[in-house]
């Protein structure tokens, strides 16, 4: 059986389980107690039993990544979690809704997870755009502390740990592990050339487990339930549920937590009400827009890792954006570009230049100007961007929209067949204004893109007065 | 240490046996495979992987593999872009994403001929490119120093010059801003890139974009000869190549000695060569006829001058060495004047103990101690700028930094090297000192670097020394003050047989008076000296008071325009060669061939015994006891005013001063001071303050030093004439 | 220019949290924006003072990040995320309806120095589009419509009807 299985937001709804009195009526902390009186190894086996993999993206076993840390007798050097709340892959919200409305789910698995690691400091980077966010997890965790859930000797047992919610500036690219250590690091947020692992040399160079927030806000309901359970819910090589974030052309977009192998069309069509404003369904990205697009004919896909993987996609972040035939593909390939290359982090020369490259060709497929064989340099272009970075955020760039070409060619086709969009100014992202377009970023450079609206010399300044 | 494991590695289908480890493009090449770099710059840190020109690919690996990051592990097969199809393609998508928005300006391209990108490119680059757009450009060229100009449109953001600054030399000044392809490599609001190393970004550079605005549009490569020397304006001695170009010096790179220099050079050894070609030098032979007028003479008549005036003298010749002359020239006058006229009378430019040499040891020895332990109130930076950068490489290895002055990480009065040395020594110590005395006895790799102008200096460190029972893997870098003045006092005693130097006479007339060099005809002794002296004989490529007061004048050389042995602050014997001609005759003749009017051979030419190009270290003396004089107590801290520090900068002296593109670089007209100070006198940095004591008085910017101990005020030598020990500092009215 | 105001205590706190010092540089940054609106040079001087850092890496680390002003912003931040969700719901009518309503374009601050608007990427609101965050706090489902309600609001102009009538009785 599948379809709606709240575990993680279960109580959200009914009760404001923000307040710790609240969240511990309906059980709160009372895995952390449990976990307390296990051996490290223990919980690791509950993790590995549970076959939880991880929800930032990549999807790896949580307890196999945990696994990989030296046990502190092992190391000299401190074990740190990072707690990954980044949130910012286009599309994803559900870690926002998990810190707004279960916070306490958060910090309880933070502990839980540094027990098991035997991690002394825990840092939470959460982007800095939430900010309501922010002041909500730091209140909790302000209670948790009042009462002896964080900080030194957590309930008498001899346990203690310090857990520090670190903001983030704005930067996509943080959400990348190595980039975010680095960030937290007060550098740069670069990718860093693996290996070494963080879990072998992450944070100040020392053994780091890096999980997403809902990874991490998981582990009390899989010590409640019991690793074995959780691993009975939902499918082969994808237990578990998920927080699936609904977003675009549907009735009622939000965040749905599902078990893992619903299909797609129960998110879009029972839960989401389907396409809206009467529209027909176009296209559908299922895990973040760094993914390949699934067209209609695919939306009884159910939503595991296995079955989207074999649909030629990926579940990524559980972003599932709906598309109607309002858009035209090409303008949505080149909003999507200019994101990768707005937050490309200009450390490696294929994401760096290719990006650039990729919205230069695309903004002149969009105008109707570009000729045929410029649309095969675009597939060009992103085949050699694939596989030649140093981190994924270039084949994020290249992926979808490849997937766009092969997918809609006639659209792209018919651009430049037709010297212009033949949506005729109705698309739905018709005139789209991106940040890049916008921001010059302090740089003297003459932006060589013609500037819809702002002027680069003037944006961000206060115009003399 | 035991050898470390071999391993055996695959690249092109060639095994090749390594070190476990060794990097991917050091194993290839060491089979003459070579792997295209552009980031990958094993000096400057750990590989950053971020060109991607060196993918490769890796047997078990599905992905390409950028082979910077990559170590030796047995058993691996790689290929290159030579034999893998897939690693091709991906070298020749990263060539033309790097190409994408270069311009094609090479021949206008200071770099062309010796640039990587434009060889590469060449090799195995796209005839033709497919992009389409403009360009990104930047406004042209922009200085980021009066000696740097940047030039963003070639650069490939490899971030190799923002990895020296940051993770080299730390002076944390040339960055990255902005992000993606909006990156740029910048100073801090476009302030002058103003750093002792600056200048080596220009060598690290793979592209055009940071040149040398002294070296743009001089010369083309094929225009330019090379000489290898050593540079002779500081005691390290980094070993440099000279570009010449029609018998001018236009350039001055480093050449990499491992255990000298690293491949670092100081902008003072880079780009004070600009001196050589200012005018006011003494380009001529000079006799002076009546008092203070000279005439043009010939060698011969020169060197009978020279003879008459020393002859007459006898016993009382006076030596002043001024620190820079090579071996062989110390070693003629010291043989004539100890040797045959039996005169022990010198003023050393420094008094090195022989014991030192027990504790001798390359200064890439550095980088592998526990602690080093600095002492002396002079900057090392400043001092013997090389040693400053092998300290941070032994920091950054995980050595304790320990540095005993008023500004230091233990502050102390200016003035207590000795006292610190002392106690720690006998072991009774008082205060921070306890802790240093611990970490120093429970390390087994110590350095010990001595860093100001004290005389007993050299004893209160080789004392130390003993008494910590430092042996193999410690060592004593005592840091002289001048060039070579370790070599000469050497060449010196060598030439005395045993008899001890003896001080010129407080007053009296003296027979003879023989300057070494300019930087002694700036010591106010040689000049009371000169007027008491019956002939002064003067070599100096400036005039100055001593000089007009000498009888026979010989026009100086540089280090470049001559050929001779200098011995550096490790005790190692390095060669320095002409590279261009300078003015005048060459000293060594002049001083050979007096030599030979009193009977001593000396050879007109070096001979360089056992002196390579890339000179090796003499092996360590016997330890031997060293009874180190009472210390002299240090200047105490007056309860109202300050002590006065002060400093002799780098960037300061004879080359400097005539070398204006180096002035941006002379220390700013500053004093620092305390926070604490500063807050109580109610100074914010940049606050005009006049700094008086004794009837002298200067005008100097506040300079807050949070890590400067209270009641000390630091200024530079060259902002500090005249001032006494203790200064009073008012807000200027 | 606002004067400068003292932050080493603030900062010295902030850093006593990390491991690492350097680690405060950006929460470092972010205090002495909230100080001054902005990230002038002083700031960055004063922030490399406090860590023991240089200003230059300071507003390298700044300027890699998009919420750092290196410029003068508005009293009052408008953005408005035009990425993928929000704009296949019309974010682009939403940031027309600001432009209109404030006399400027993206990435311009109004004369009078009080609004700044400028459009931003994904701000993590996608099932409630278009999201605009006034201040960082967001406000979603936003339609053209509610703009010039919203404009009025922050510039604490009485909400429309009113101001009708007023308009009649004129
Ligand atoms: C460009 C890029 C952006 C990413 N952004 C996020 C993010 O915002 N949040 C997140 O949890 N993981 C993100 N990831 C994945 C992380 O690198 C990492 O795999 C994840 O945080 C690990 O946690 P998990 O195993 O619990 O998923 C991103 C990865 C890449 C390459
Ligand atoms: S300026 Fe030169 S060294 Fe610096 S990043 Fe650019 S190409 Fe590399
Ligand atoms: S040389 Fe390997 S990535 Fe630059």
């Amino acid at each position: 059986m599948s379809g709606p299985r709240r575990v993680l937001l279960e109580h959200a709804a009914e009760h404001d389980v923000t307040k710790l009195s609240e969240y511990e009526k309906v059980g709160g902390y009372e895995s952390l107690r449990r976990a307390l009186g296990m051996e490290r190894q223990q919980l690791i086996d509950e993790f590995l039993a549970s076959g939880i993999r991880g929800r930032g993206g990549a999807g790896f076993p949580m307890g196999r990544k945990a696994s990989f840390l030296p046990k502190p007798e092992q190391t000299p050097k401190p074990i740190y979690l990072a707690v990954n709340a980044d949130e910012s892959e286009p599309g994803t919200f559900k870690d926002r809704e998990i810190i707004f409305s279960n916070p306490h789910a958060l910090v309880e698995g933070v502990v839980i997870a540094s027990y098991a690691i035997g991690a002394k400091g825990a840092f939470i980077y959460i982007r800095g755009e939430y900010f309501t966010e922010y002041e909500i997890l730091v209140a909790a965790l302000e209670e948790a502390r009042d009462r002896g859930l964080v900080g030194s000797n957590i309930l008498g047992s001899g346990f203690s740990l310090t857990i520090v919610v670190h903001r983030g500036a704005g930067a996509y690219i943080c959400g990348e592990e190595t980039a975010l250590l680095e960030s937290l690091e007060g550098k740069r947020g670069q990718p860093r050339s693996k290996p070494p692992f963080p879990a072998i040399a992450g944070l100040y160079a020392s053994p780091t487990l890096i999980n997403n927030v809902e990874t991490i806000a998981t582990l009390p309901t899989i010590l409640r339930l019991g690793g074995e359970e959780y691993g009975k819910l939902g499918v082969e090589n994808s237990a578990g549920t998920r927080v699936f974030s609904l977003s675009g052309n549907v009735v009622n977009g939000g965040n749905y937590e599902l078990e893992l192998g619903t299909p797609l069309r129960t998110l879009i069509e029972d839960l989401g009400g389907g396409v809206a404003d009467g529209r027909k369904l176009k296209a559908v990205i299922p895990g973040g827009s760094s993914v390949p697009v699934l067209t209609p004919d695919q939306i009884d896909t159910p939503l595991d890792f296995d079955s989207i993987a074999k649909a030629g996609s990926m579940l990524g972040s559980g972003a599932v954006i709906v598309i109607d035939d309002r858009c035209c593909m090409v303008q949505l390939a080149l909003r999507v570009a200019q994101f990768y290359q707005h937050e490309s982090c200009g450390k490696c020369t294929p994401c760096r230049e290719g990006t650039r490259w990729m919205v230069q060709i695309l903004r002149k497929i969009e105008s109707g100007e570009a000729s045929q064989n410029e649309l095969d340099l675009l597939l060009n272009v992103c085949d050699r961007i694939l596989g030649k970075c140093l981190c994924p955020l270039g084949d994020a760039a290249a992926m979808p929209v490849a997937s766009y070409v092969a997918k809609f060619r006639e659209e792209f086709q018919r651009h430049i067949d037709e010297g212009g969009c033949p949506f005729g100014g109705e698309s739905s992202l018709e005139g789209i204004l991106s940040p890049v377009d916008q921001h010059h970023q302090h740089v003297r450079a003459r932006i060589d893109v013609p500037l819809p609206l702002a002027d680069p010399t003037v944006a961000g300044r206060v115009a003399a007065s | 240490m035991s050898a470390p494991e071999l391993v055996t590695v695959t690249v092109d289908g060639r095994e090749i046996q390594v070190p476990k480890g060794t990097g991917m493009v050091e194993t290839a090449l060491s089979a003459g495979i070579e792997i295209p770099v552009f980031c990958y710059e094993p000096r400057i840190g750990p590989p950053l992987g971020a060109c991607r020109m060196c993918l490769c690919e890796v047997e078990g690996m599905p992905k390409l593999q950028a082979a910077c990051t990559l170590t030796a592990q047995d058993g691996m097969v790689v290929k290159t872009a030579a034999e893998s199809p897939m690693a091709k393609d991906g070298q020749e998508a990263v060539l033309e994403f790097i190409l994408l928005n270069h311009p094609l300006d090479c021949p206008d391209c200071d770099k062309g001929g010796e640039c990587p990108l434009q060889d590469l490119t060449f090799r195995y680059g796209p005839g033709t490119t497919r992009m389409r757009f403009p360009k990104r450009t930047f406004d042209k060229p922009i200085p980021i120093s009066p000696l740097i100009a940047l030039d963003r449109e070639r650069c490939i953001l490899c971030y190799r010059c923002t990895r020296f600054s940051e993770g080299v030399a730390e002076d944390g000044q040339l960055v990255a801003k902005n992000r993606g392809a909006q990156s740029i490599i910048t100073t801090f609001e476009d302030e002058p890139y103003r750093a002792h190393f600056s200048g080596n970004v220009t060598e690290l550079c793979p592209v055009g974009a940071l040149t040398s605005t002294a070296y743009r549009f001089k010369a083309r490569p094929w225009e330019i000869q090379s000489v290898p020397s050593v540079c002779g304006l500081c005691p390290v001695g980094c070993n440099t190549w000279v570009t010449t170009r029609e018998g001018k010096v236009v350039r001055i790179l480093s050449r990499n000695h491992p255990e000298v220099d690293e491949g670092w050079i100081c902008d003072k050894g880079r780009f004070a060569y600009g001196h050589l070609r200012s005018e006011d030098r003494i380009a001529k032979l000079l006799r002076r006829v009546r008092r203070r007028g000279f005439e043009e003479v010939g060698l011969g008549d020169a060197v009978a001058d020279a003879e008459a005036g020393l002859r007459q003298a006898g016993d009382s010749v006076v030596v002043a060495f001024a620190g820079t002359e090579t071996l062989e020239v110390a070693d003629a006058i010291s043989r004539i004047v100890r040797g045959t006229l039996g005169s022990d009378l010198a003023l050393l430019p420094e008094e090195p103990i022989a014991a030192l040499d027990a504790w001798r040891a390359p200064l890439s020895a550095l980088r592998s101690m526990q602690v080093c332990l600095v002492l002396g109130d002079e900057p090392v930076v400043e001092r013997a700028p090389g040693v400053d950068l092998w300290l941070r490489a032994a920091r950054r290895a995980g050595a304790a930094i320990i540095t005993v002055n008023p500004a230091g990480s233990v502050q102390v009065p200016p003035g207590s090297a000795a006292q610190i040395a002392a106690a720690l020594a006998s072991g009774q110590v008082s205060g921070d000192l306890v802790e240093v005395d611990r970490v120093l006895r429970e390390a087994s790799r110590v350095a010990i670097v001595w860093s100001e102008d004290d005389p007993s200096g050299g004893a209160h460190a080789a004392a130390l020394a003993s008494a910590l029972g430092l042996g193999e893997g410690s060592a004593v870098y005592w840091l002289p003050r001048t060039p070579n003045g370790k070599g000469i006092a050497d060449a010196w005693r060598a030439a005395g047989d045993g008899r001890p130097t003896q001080a010129p006479p407080a007053e009296g007339e003296i027979g003879a008076l023989i300057v070494g060099g300019d930087a002694a005809t700036a010591d106010p002794r040689v000049l009371a000296l000169a007027e008491r002296a019956r002939f002064v004989v003067t070599s100096a490529m400036f005039m100055s008071e001593v000089a007009s007061w000498s009888h026979l004048l010989l026009p100086g050389a540089a280090p470049l325009e001559r050929d001779g042995t200098v011995v550096n602050l490790e005790g190692r014997p390095q060669r320095q060669h002409r590279a261009v001609q300078g003015p005048g005759i060459d000293e060594l003749v002049f001083w050979s061939e007096l030599a030979g009017r009193f009977g001593i051979a000396v050879s007109p030419w070096p001979t360089f015994e056992g002196v390579g190009e890339q000179a090796a270290l003499p092996a360590r003396a016997a330890a031997a006891t060293v009874q180190a004089p009472a210390p002299s107590p240090p200047a105490d801290v007056p309860a109202d005013g300050f002590a006065l520090l002060t400093y002799r900068a780098a960037f300061s002296g004879r080359e400097v001063d005539h070398t204006p593109a180096l002035d941006f670089q002379r220390p700013l007209a500053e004093v620092e001071l305390a926070h604490a100070d500063a807050s109580r006198l109610g100074l914010a940095p940049g606050d005009a303050v006049v700094v008086s004591s004794n009837g002298t008085s200067r005008e100097l910017a506040v300079r807050v030093n949070r890590r400067l101990l209270g009641g000390v005020a630091r200024i530079a030598a060259d902002h500090a004439a005249g001032l006494g020990a203790q200064v009073e500092i008012a807000r200027k009215a | 220019m606002a004067e400068v105001v003292d932050l080493y205590d603030q900062i010295q706190e902030i850093a006593d949290r990390y491991p690492v010092r350097r680690s405060a540089v950006i929460p470092a940054l972010q205090l002495a924006q909230k100080t001054y609106g902005w990230l002038p040079p002083h700031a960055f001087r004063q922030v490399a003072d406090a860590l023991e850092l240089t200003p230059a890496y300071c507003q390298s680390v700044a300027s890699f990040y998009d919420m750092f002003h290196l410029e003068p912003v508005g009293k009052c931040l408008i953005e408005i995320c035009t990425n993928v969700s929000c704009a296949l719901v019309g974010a682009q009518q939403v940031l027309e309806a600001f432009q209109d309503e404030l006399g400027i374009h993206a990435g311009e601050t109004t004369d009078d120095g009080e609004f700044t608007l400028r459009t931003i990427e994904c701000a993590g609101g996608c099932g409630w589009g278009t999201v605009v965050a006034v201040d960082h706090r967001y406000r979603e489902r936003v339609g053209a419509g509610d703009v010039r309600g919203i404009v009025r609001e922050l510039k604490g102009l009485p909400p429309e009807d009113e101001d009708e009538i007023e308009e009649e009785a004129q």
